[in-house]
C-alpha cells in the first residue's frame, strides 16, 4: 500500500518535472525568435474581442504566450457558440513553396492542438495549408512577412 | 612472330623515346560561340501547293526559329543573314565555301522545301564545316506543313548534337503556373508552350489554385497540385486528352509530385497533423508506400536518374538541408552542409549532379552539387528564385525569379517570371511568357 | 502454326507501320551518308629506325649542341616579334617585309634585343637544369666504379624523353610563339562534358613555309566510339583551329625540328572555369 503511494508520488513528480521541461523548452523557443508580429493590423475578430489569427517567428511552428491567450479566447468562443472552424495555415514568401505549404499545415496544426487542450473537439476543427500562396499583407517588407507567417481561424459554413 | 612482335614493341619505344616530334599543349581558346551562318531555306519543285507555302513563309521562318534557337543555347552565334553571299538555293547545293568563310561563318546550315500533290511537305537541311569545306550532317523530315515549328526545332536538335556531342532540347515543352491579379487574391492557371515561347495553351481556367506541375519524363501526362474544392491535393493530368484523376485517397494534404523517371510512379508529401513525409505512388496499381516517417517536414522528393534513389528536404537537423536516401526509403543520409537553407533538391535526367535552391543571408541562390554533396556550385544570386528544373538533356535548368518592383505606396511588390541558366553558370536568360510566370518543368524530348 | 505466326507478324508489322505513319513524323531518311573526318593509320616515323638507346655520351653532347644552335635561333627570332598579326590573315609578301624590317630594326636597338634574349635564355636554363645534371654526373661517373656507373646511366634514359624532345624540337619561346598563334583560332566547342577527358592530339605536317601539309587526328579510333560523340565534336573544332591557322608563322630556321609537330588540345582547363 505504501509503496503503491510512494510510486504514484514518484510519477506525479515526474510528470510535473517532465512538463516543466517542455513548457519552458517551448517558452525559450518563441521568445529566442523576436521577429513575431505583435500588432494588430490586418487582424479580424470572431468575435468581440476574439482575434482570428495568431503570429508566428520565421521558420517556427511554436506558439507565442500571445497566440495561446488569443487561442484560449477563440477555444471559449467556438465552444460555446457550437460553430465550427477551419484554420488555414500561412507562411511568408521567404521559403521554397513547398517547403511553405508544409510549414503551413504544421503551423495550422499547432493552432488546432492548442484548441483540442483547451476542449474544443477535433471534429469540429479542420486545417488547410496555403503556404505562401495567401499573404494577408502583399508588400514585400518584414513587417509583412511577419504579418503572413500566420494561422487564421475562419468559421466554417 | 614473335620477333614481330618484338620489333613492334622497340618501334613504339623508339617512338616514344629519343626523337618523339615537338609536341605542344594547347590549353586555352576562344570561349565565344561558335559564329554560325543560317542560310534561308528555299522552296524548290513548284507544286499546286508552292503558292500556298509561299505565303506561309516557312522558308524563312524555319531558319528563323532555328536561329533563335541556337542563339539561346548560348552555343551559337548566328550571323546576320543580310551579310550571306550566296543564293539559299546554291547554299544547299553546292556552297562555295570561301564566301562563308569571308563573313568568318565556322559551320552553315542550308535547306530546301518541297511540298508534294498530297500537301506534304519535305524539309532536307544540310550542315557544313566551312572552315573544312564538308558537309557533316544532312537529313530530310516530312510532315504537314502546320507542324514546321516542330521541324524546325528537330532540325536544331541535329545541330546541336553534332555540333555538341550531347542529345538537343529544342523539340520540348514547358508547362509552368500562369498568374495574374492581385497577390492576396491571385489566379493561377496551368499553362503550357514550346520551349521557345511559342504555342502558349491554357491548361486550366483559373478557378482553382494550381501549384507545381511537373511532366512525366515518358509521355505527356503531367502531375500537379490542387485546391480543387479547398482540398489541396495532387494530380494527374493528360495533356493530350484532358483528362485528369486525383491521385491516391489521402485524408490530408498531398503535395510536392514528381514522377520517376521510368514515368510510372508519382512520389510526393504527404502531410497529417503536423508532419509531412514522402509517399510512392505505383500509377498503374495504386499501391501506395510510405518512404519517410520522421516528425520533421520532409518533401521536394525527387528521384535519382536510374529510379536507384531519391533526394528530399528536411528540416530534422533544425533547418531545412538536403537528403539522399534509397528509394525504399532506407539509408536517409544529409549531404547540403553549407552555410544557409537548402531546398527543392532535383535530380538531374542525365548524372550525378543534383540541383537546388539555396537561401543564405536573405538571398536565393540556384546551384548544383554531387549526390555525395561535394563539389557544390552556385549558379546565380538573386533577390528571390527557387525551383530548378532540369532540360532533358542535363544542360540547362529553368526556374522561376520574383523581382521586386516598386511600388507606388512605401514598400515593394514583386513580379515572378521564368529564366534559364546553362550548367556553366553562363548565358542566363529570361523566357518571355504572356503573363507572371512561376512552377516551370521541362518535358522529355518529344520525338525520341 | 506457322500460318497464325507470320499472321501476327504482319499484324503486328502493319500496326506498327500504321501507327509510325499516322504520327507527324513518319520518315527521317538521311539524304547522304554522314560523312567523317578522313582517318589515315597512323604512320609510325622513318626515325625509328635510328638505333635504340644511344650511348650517354652522345646525347649529351647533342644536347650541347641543341642548346647553342637555339641560342642563335633565339638571336635571330626574338619571341615577341613573331606573332600579333591577326591567324585568319594570310600574309601578304609586303607584310613580310615589312616585319623582316621590324625584326632588323630591333636588331639594331641592341638593348631591347638583348634583354628579350636575357629572358628566354634565363627561362632556358632552368629548364635545361636537369640535363646539365646529367651530363655533370655522368662525367664524375667516369671516375668512379662501374656500378655507379650503371645506376646513372638508367637514370639517363629514365630522363632522357622529357631532355631530349625538349632540346631536340624548338625552344619554349617559339612553341609559346605557336600557341598564341592557335589559341587565337581555335573556337572551343561549349556545350562539352567538362567532367570528360577533353584531350585530342593533331599530328601536323608542315612546310618551310610553314603552310600545313597534312594534319591528323591521332585517337582517331574513339571518335566512332559509343558515348563519345563529344571527342569528336572536339577532334572536329581541333582540325577546324589548324586550318583556321594555316599558314603557321614558324622560326625562319631549324625547319628540320619543327616540320613535324604535336598539337595537344585539352579544352578541360577552359570549360571548367
Amino acid at each position: 500500500m505504501f509503496k503503491i503511494l510512494k510510486n504514484t508520488f514518484l510519477v506525479v513528480i515526474l510528470g510535473i518535472f517532465i512538463s516543466a521541461c517542455s513548457t519552458t523548452a517551448k517558452k525559450s523557443k518563441s521568445t529566442s525568435a523576436g521577429d513575431v508580429y505583435t500588432g494588430t493590423d490586418t487582424v479580424k475578430y470572431l468575435a468581440t474581442g476574439v482575434a482570428d489569427r495568431v503570429f508566428f517567428a520565421t521558420n517556427s511552428t511554436g506558439l507565442t504566450s500571445a497566440a495561446k491567450a488569443t487561442l484560449t479566447k477563440q477555444a471559449g468562443y467556438i465552444k460555446a457558440s457550437k460553430i465550427s472552424v477551419v484554420i488555414e495555415g500561412h507562411a511568408d514568401e521567404r521559403g521554397t513553396r513547398e517547403y511553405n505549404l508544409a510549414l503551413g499545415e504544421r503551423r495550422a496544426n499547432a493552432a488546432r492542438d492548442y484548441l483540442m487542450t483547451k476542449g474544443v473537439a477535433k471534429s469540429s476543427i479542420k486545417v488547410i495549408s496555403y503556404g505562401k500562396e495567401r499573404p494577408a499583407n502583399t508588400d514585400s517588407s518584414k513587417l509583412a512577412w511577419s504579418q503572413n507567417r500566420r494561422s487564421v481561424t475562419v468559421k466554417a459554413n | 612472330m614473335k620477333k614481330l612482335c618484338l620489333i613492334f614493341i622497340s618501334i613504339l619505344f623508339l617512338n616514344h623515346s629519343a626523337f618523339a616530334v615537338v609536341k605542344i599543349d594547347i590549353t586555352r581558346g576562344n570561349l565565344e560561340p561558335l559564329p554560325t551562318a543560317i542560310s534561308k531555306f528555299y522552296i524548290d519543285k513548284p507544286s499546286k501547293f508552292s503558292p500556298e507555302l509561299k505565303a506561309l513563309e516557312l522558308d524563312k521562318k524555319i531558319s528563323e526559329v532555328i536561329s533563335n534557337n541556337l542563339k539561346r543555347s548560348g552555343l551559337f552565334s548566328i550571323i546576320d543573314q543580310e551579310s550571306y553571299i550566296q543564293s539559299p538555293r546554291i547554299a544547299h547545293a553546292k556552297p562555295t565555301f570561301q564566301d562563308w568563310a569571308l563573313i568568318k561563318a565556322q559551320i552553315m546550315v542550308s535547306g530546301k522545301l518541297v511540298i508534294d500533290e498530297k500537301k506534304r511537305l519535305r524539309v532536307e537541311f544540310r550542315l557544313w564545316d566551312v572552315v573544312n569545306a564538308k558537309e557533316i550532317e544532312g537529313l530530310a523530315l516530312f510532315a504537314t506543313p502546320n507542324s514546321w515549328r516542330r521541324i524546325a526545332h528537330i532540325i536544331s536538335d541535329k545541330i546541336y548534337e553534332r555540333m555538341t556531342g550531347e542529345l538537343g532540347y529544342f523539340d520540348t515543352r514547358i508547362i509552368y503556373v500562369a498568374e495574374s491579379g492581385p497577390k492576396d487574391q491571385r489566379i493561377k492557371k496551368l499553362a503550357i508552350m514550346d520551349q521557345d515561347g511559342a504555342n502558349n495553351k491554357y491548361l486550366t481556367l483559373g478557378n482553382e489554385l494550381v501549384l507545381t506541375p511537373r511532366f512525366n519524363p515518358a509521355s505527356q501526362m503531367v502531375t500537379y497540385m490542387s485546391y480543387f474544392k479547398n482540398l489541396p491535393r495532387v494530380y494527374l493530368l493528360n495533356i493530350e486528352t484532358g483528362m485528369q484523376e486525383l491521385v491516391g485517397d489521402f485524408p490530408g494534404m498531398t503535395f510536392a509530385p514528381r514522377f520517376s523517371p521510368d514515368g510510372k510512379k508519382i512520389i510526393m508529401s504527404f502531410a497529417k497533423d503536423g508532419n509531412s513525409d514522402i509517399y510512392s505512388m505505383d500509377i498503374k496499381s495504386r499501391v501506395v508506400e510510405q518512404l519517410t516517417s520522421h516528425p520533421s517536414i520532409d518533401t521536394s522528393p525527387s528521384y535519382s536518374s536510374d529510379g536507384s534513389q531519391i533526394t528530399f528536404n528536411s528540416d530534422r537537423s533544425g533547418a531545412q538541408q538536403i537528403y539522399v536516401m534509397k528509394s525504399d526509403g532506407s539509408k536517409v543520409k544529409r549531404i547540403s552542409f553549407g552555410q544557409g537553407l537548402y531546398g527543392t533538391p532535383v535530380w538531374s535526367p542525365r548524372g550525378d549532379l543534383i540541383a537546388f535552391t539555396k537561401i543564405y543571408r536573405g538571398k536565393f541562390y540556384i546551384g548544383v552539387m554531387r549526390s555525395d554533396g561535394t563539389g557544390e556550385r552556385l549558379l546565380t544570386e538573386n533577390y528571390y528564385q527557387e525551383a530548378p528544373s532540369w532540360s532533358p538533356n542535363g544542360r540547362v535548368l529553368i526556374f522561376y525569379r520574383e523581382s521586386r518592383t516598386k511600388k507606388s505606396k512605401t514598400g515593394f511588390s514583386t513580379s515572378s517570371s521564368l529564366w534559364s541558366i546553362d550548367l556553366t553558370g553562363y548565358n542566363e536568360r529570361k523566357i518571355k511568357t504572356l503573363t507572371d510566370a512561376s512552377d516551370p518543368a521541362w518535358s522529355g524530348l518529344l520525338s525520341k | 502454326m506457322y500460318k497464325s505466326v507470320s499472321l501476327s507478324v504482319f499484324l503486328h508489322l502493319a500496326f506498327v507501320l500504321l501507327t509510325v505513319l499516322t504520327l507527324p513524323f513518319v520518315k527521317k531518311e538521311p539524304i547522304t551518308a554522314q560523312q567523317l573526318i578522313a582517318i589515315d593509320i597512323i604512320q609510325i616515323s622513318e626515325k625509328t629506325q635510328l638505333p635504340f638507346a644511344p650511348k650517354a655520351r652522345e646525347i649529351i653532347e647533342k644536347i650541347k649542341k641543341e642548346k647553342k644552335k637555339e641560342r642563335v635561333v633565339t638571336k635571330q627570332a626574338p619571341p615577341k616579334i613573331i606573332p600579333k598579326e591577326k591567324p585568319d590573315t594570310v600574309p601578304l609578301p609586303d607584310q613580310l617585309k615589312l616585319k623582316k624590317k621590324e625584326e632588323k630594326k630591333k636588331k639594331q636597338n641592341p638593348k631591347e634585343v638583348k634583354e628579350l634574349i636575357r629572358q628566354s635564355s634565363e627561362f632556358e636554363k632552368k629548364e635545361l637544369f636537369d640535363p646539365n645534371k646529367i651530363a655533370a654526373l655522368i662525367d664524375k661517373s667516369k671516375e668512379e666504379t662501374a656500378d655507379i656507373k650503371k645506376k646513372q646511366s638508367l637514370e639517363l634514359t629514365q630522363n632522357q624523353d622529357s631532355s631530349v624532345t625538349l632540346n631536340k624540337g624548338i625552344t619554349l619561346s617559339q612553341q609559346d610563339a605557336i600557341k598564341a598563334q592557335i589559341y587565337k583560332c581555335w573556337n572551343i566547342p561549349l556545350g562539352l562534358p567538362f567532367d570528360q577527358n577533353l584531350l585530342v592530339r593533331i599530328k601536323l605536317k608542315l612546310k618551310e613555309d610553314g603552310s600545313i601539309l597534312s594534319s591528323e587526328v591521332l585517337d582517331h579510333r574513339r571518335m566512332n566510339q559509343p558515348g563519345q560523340a563529344y571527342y569528336k565534336v572536339l577532334a572536329e573544332s581541333a582540325l577546324r583551329a589548324v586550318k583556321l591557322c594555316d599558314p603557321l608563322k614558324m622560326p625562319t630556321t631549324g625547319y628540320d625540328k619543327w616540320k613535324d609537330l604535336q598539337l595537344n588540345f585539352d579544352a578541360k582547363e577552359m570549360l571548367r572555369g
